[in-house]
């Protein structure tokens, strides 16, 4: 390095150089292209071979994915993974909303409040569901004893030994983990919205319910459009917490695409579990797109 | 401000001090089992309170591995936030500031793929990461997380820069200093607000990452707080609760005191994250 230069100099010389400044986002291109735009493209190619991992792969055209709409785990797998994130979704999005509601307007013990319904979505998934299996387990979980020293006013059955239930629990899990999440989103949603809009409906004579629907519910289409994507996102590619309460079970019954791929990849069914993996990436787009163009903004 | 009114006053009370029951109870019989003795079997006593086993902890501790796996955990956070914060920095400023095709072209790519999880490739990454020697290391852990991590940075680093006046890039100038030098000393210390924004959004995340950790990190001396936890658990075929408990207490302290430590900057931060996104 030399020493100091004029000013002048220094700026002939930055101009004659070339501008680095523009190049700068190269490093992080170079990482996302070999990590996860390579693989993607790759899992294309994958796809169409009945590869095991190890030796040679032959291209064996669609037939993984045609096997795949044949096997009833996997049809099975489609419908948990669906069902798992249409309850979840909805209900996060519900849930959510109603606490914002409520924590709205500013009260004693507000923040604190905040904290404690946001706590849950900090943990691990995987730990969340641990604890709720000690909880839960049908006969010996915590709370069966817990509610027989209270005298059992309720008791609550082996709900794992039903489809609908085992799945209802799944969904009530997830909700309970990440509604704090969803009603941070809608808070803000909320703050956004100025007070003088939903006063100027109310002197137009507007009641609660079409101040609602029709100021409140519009504007927050930012806060709706964030929550949905992410929980459609987030729960159609649910792994953690079926892993740790029912690690897909009874049998393959609550077991998500997920697992499944995750499964069939040990399972040194390679090419089968890439193609199962673009099948979800198409589960995944179709409602993503959809429901961004529901949530768009009009301006 | 008008008051709310005396019935829903009421009325939110209640319901928010159920809700934050739910949210707590939980975690208080976690604590509850993992205090109790190991012949407790079906809970003679009063259940509510436990026999207060601290020994457990000490059985957790060496038995579960979970040392080594907080140690992996920490190291595969700090390494993926400090390179995601390095990339995703550069990258942003560049992007906010040099309108090139590339540089357009980068960041819709990156945003595109926002959308898509990471289990989607995960498998062909497996095959990649095996022919790089990349399983089973923390280095290779670190860039696969940061991957995940990097379009969120992005995002977050072009929106904050984008923000900041030119003039402080001319500043750089006549300091001297030119390309990455004045990218590292004059720009990046100005980009913390949007460094803290980043570490809460993805930090737990990173911390607990299980999905990826099942593939990457199956060696015992390499798996991270999930992958031991859950290593664990199957050992035990489900079996010894109070281990399992008092290990599962070891692997959340960490993260509750530090949420509860930044809380107020973390929730602030959330809110402004989704305001902007």
């Amino acid at each position: 390095m030399q020493g100091r230069k004029p000013l002048s100099i220094q700026r002939q010389r930055g101009m004659r150089e070339i501008d680095w400044t523009q190049y700068m986002a190269l490093p992080a291109l170079l990482l996302f292209a070999t990590f996860f735009v390579y693989p993607l493209i790759r899992g294309i190619g994958m796809s169409l071979t009945d590869w095991d991992g190890m030796g040679e792969a032959t291209f064996v055209g669609f037939a993984n994915f045609t096997r795949f709409f044949q096997d009833a785990r996997a049809m099975g797998d489609i419908r948990t993974t669906l069902i798992f994130a249409a309850g979840s979704a909805i209900l996060l999005n519900l849930v959510g909303l109603l606490y914002a509601l409520l924590m709205e307007k500013p009260f004693h013990g507000r923040s604190l409040t905040r904290v404690i319904i946001y706590l849950p979505a900090i943990i691990s998934p995987l730990i969340m569901g641990y604890i709720w299996y000690f909880l839960l387990q049908p006969g010996r979980g915590y709370l069966y004893h817990a509610l027989e020293q209270l005298g059992a006013p309720f008791t609550l059955g082996n709900w794992m030994k039903d489809y609908p239930t085992t799945m209802l629990v799944l969904i009530l899990v997830n909700v309970w983990q990440y509604a704090g999440m969803t009603m941070i989103i809608y808070l803000a949603g909320l703050q956004n919205i100025s007070a003088d809009l939903r006063e100027a409906a109310m002197i137009d004579g507007a009641g609660t319910w079409q101040r609602f629907t029709g100021v409140t519910i519009p504007l927050l289409m930012p806060a709706i459009r964030i929550n949905v994507v992410t929980n459609i996102i987030g729960s159609l590619s649910v792994f953690d917490v079926i892993m740790s309460l029912t690690e897909g079970g009874p049998g393959y019954a609550t077991e998500s695409l997920s697992i499944y791929i995750m499964r069939m990849c040990y399972g040194s069914r390679t090419g089968y579990s890439t193609a199962v993996a673009m099948i979800l990436f198409a589960i995944i787009l179709l409602p993503v797109l959809i429901s961004m163009r529901l949530t768009r903004e009009k301006a | 401000m008008n008051r709310p009114s005396v019935p829903f006053r009421v009325f939110r009370a209640l319901t928010l001090l159920l809700i934050c029951l739910m949210c707590v109870i939980p975690f208080y019989v976690l604590l509850v089992l993992s205090l109790n003795a190991p012949s407790r079997v079906f809970y003679e006593g009063n259940i509510f309170v436990p026999t207060f086993a601290f020994t457990n902890y000490v059985d957790a501790w060496g038995k579960s591995r979970i040392g080594t796996a907080m140690i992996n955990s920490a190291v595969i956070t700090f390494g993926t936030l400090g390179l995601t914060i390095l990339l995703g920095g550069m990258a942003g400023y560049s992007i906010a500031r040099r309108n090139t095709r590339l540089n357009r072209g980068i960041f819709g790519l990156l945003i595109a793929c926002m959308m898509i999880p990471g289990i989607i490739n995960t498998v062909p990454l497996y095959t990649l990461m095996r022919q790089m020697n990349a399983v089973n290391t923390l280095w290779g852990m670190v860039l696969v997380c940061a991957t995940l991590c990097l379009p969120s940075a992005v995002f977050i680093y072009t929106t904050f820069v984008r923000s900041l006046p030119r003039e402080l890039d001319e500043a750089a100038v006549v300091d001297g200093c030119t390309g990455f030098k004045a990218f590292w000393r004059i720009i990046f210390p100005v980009l913390k607000p949007a460094t803290a924004s980043f570490v809460i959004l993805n930090g737990f995340g990173v911390w607990n990452n299980y999905a990826q950790a099942v593939f990457f990190l199956q060696s015992r001396e390499k798996q991270n707080i999930p992958q031991a936890l859950s290593v664990f658990f199957q050992q035990f075929g489900g079996g010894k609760w109070h281990l399992m408990s008092a290990t599962a207490v070891i692997a959340i302290v960490p993260v509750i005191v530090i949420f509860l430590a930044f809380q107020r900057q973390f929730i602030e931060g959330l809110t402004e994250g989704a305001v902007k996104g």
